[in-house]
């Protein structure tokens, strides 16, 4: 007697044809949310530690200014000076007219510094600031 | 007879794309940083040259003045007390003021040293700030039995009418 061998008659693969394009929209989705590093940061800081922090919803109005441990001050991709501040960010100000400054300061920078800092932007009109700060846990 | 010769099909070889795909892939995951910038946002108040300034006596009630000298030690009206106890020393002064208009409720006004340092402030801030949130939810809850994050829009703008948050920076004194 002769049996048929039965088999299932589907085939016993993953299509894998469909994968480049599975990949390529991964890959789309990170090219296009990559924001490679623009500045680099000269100056040293760690940030200081807060339970009430919120995010900032929109990241293009953001403007970074950083204090670091020895007292200098950064903005865009240069050390300036304190008196240097205002200009830049009057400056800032006119091409994008609610700009938010995120202040990284370096946690030991005494308030004297800060407050300059402060009444340099209020002469510049930037009056939306955000205090950076890491979650404290 | 001549054999006609086979057409040799044209095709791009297709197998290895995936592949590169993938290195492109692992590429742009390693690179990519999606950093969210966090922090205590704070509304400056416009810069009024000193001979403009005028002075607005304010009701004592309305006030809680802050102060944090370089010590790290915090004077409220008065008052000492350390950093960490300024949430529950303001708190219930935010919540005895929910139900008066806009013009009587509390303001916090902070003030440092010039010799204060900076971690100090931002821990007096976010002091503040976690004393504002805590009344928003606690309203938010007696009013809609939810946290002030979870309600819709419309709702979180009453909360927010209810208790706004007035931060005053006290003007720098000049240096003599």
């Amino acid at each position: 007697m002769h049996f048929q061998k039965r088999r299932a008659s589907t085939k016993q693969e993953i299509p894998t044809s469909s994968m480049p394009d599975i990949v390529f929209m991964l890959l789309l989705f990170f090219m296009v949310t990559t924001t490679l590093r623009e500045v680099d940061v000269l100056v040293q800081f760690k940030l200081p530690e807060a339970q009430a922090i919120e995010k900032i919803e929109n990241k293009r109005l953001i403007s970074y200014l950083w204090v670091g441990k020895d007292k200098r001050i950064q903005i865009n991709d240069s050390i300036v000076k304190l008196e240097e501040v205002e200009p830049i960010m009057y400056g800032k100000r006119q091409v994008l007219p609610n700009v938010i400054v995120s202040l990284r300061i370096d946690q030991g920078v005494d308030m004297g510094l800060v407050m300059d800092i402060q009444q340099a932007l209020r002469k510049a009109y930037c009056l939306r600031i955000n205090y950076s700060a890491t979650l404290k846990i | 007879m001549i054999k006609k010769k086979k057409l040799q099909e044209a095709s791009i070889p297709t197998s290895s794309m995936a592949d590169i795909a993938f290195l492109l892939l692992l590429f742009f995951l390693v690179a990519t940083v999606i950093d969210v910038d966090t922090g205590l946002g704070l509304t400056l108040p416009e810069y009024v040259p000193p001979e403009e300034q005028v002075t607005v006596k304010v009701d004592p009630e309305r006030m809680a003045a802050v102060l944090v000298n370089e010590q790290g030690d915090v004077l409220i009206d008065g008052e000492i007390v350390s950093i960490f106890q300024i949430k529950e020393k303001i708190k219930p002064r935010i919540m005895s003021k929910v139900n008066l208009p806009l013009n009587k409720k509390l303001i916090v006004s902070l003030k440092t040293d010039r010799k204060t340092v900076y971690n100090q402030y931002i821990a007096a801030l976010d002091q503040i700030k976690l004393a504002f949130f805590e009344a928003r939810d606690a309203v938010s809850e007696s009013e809609f039995g939810k946290k002030f994050k979870d309600l819709s829009q419309e709702q979180q703008e009453v909360i927010k009418d209810k208790v706004p948050i007035i931060i005053s920076l006290a003007e720098p004194e000049l240096i003599k």
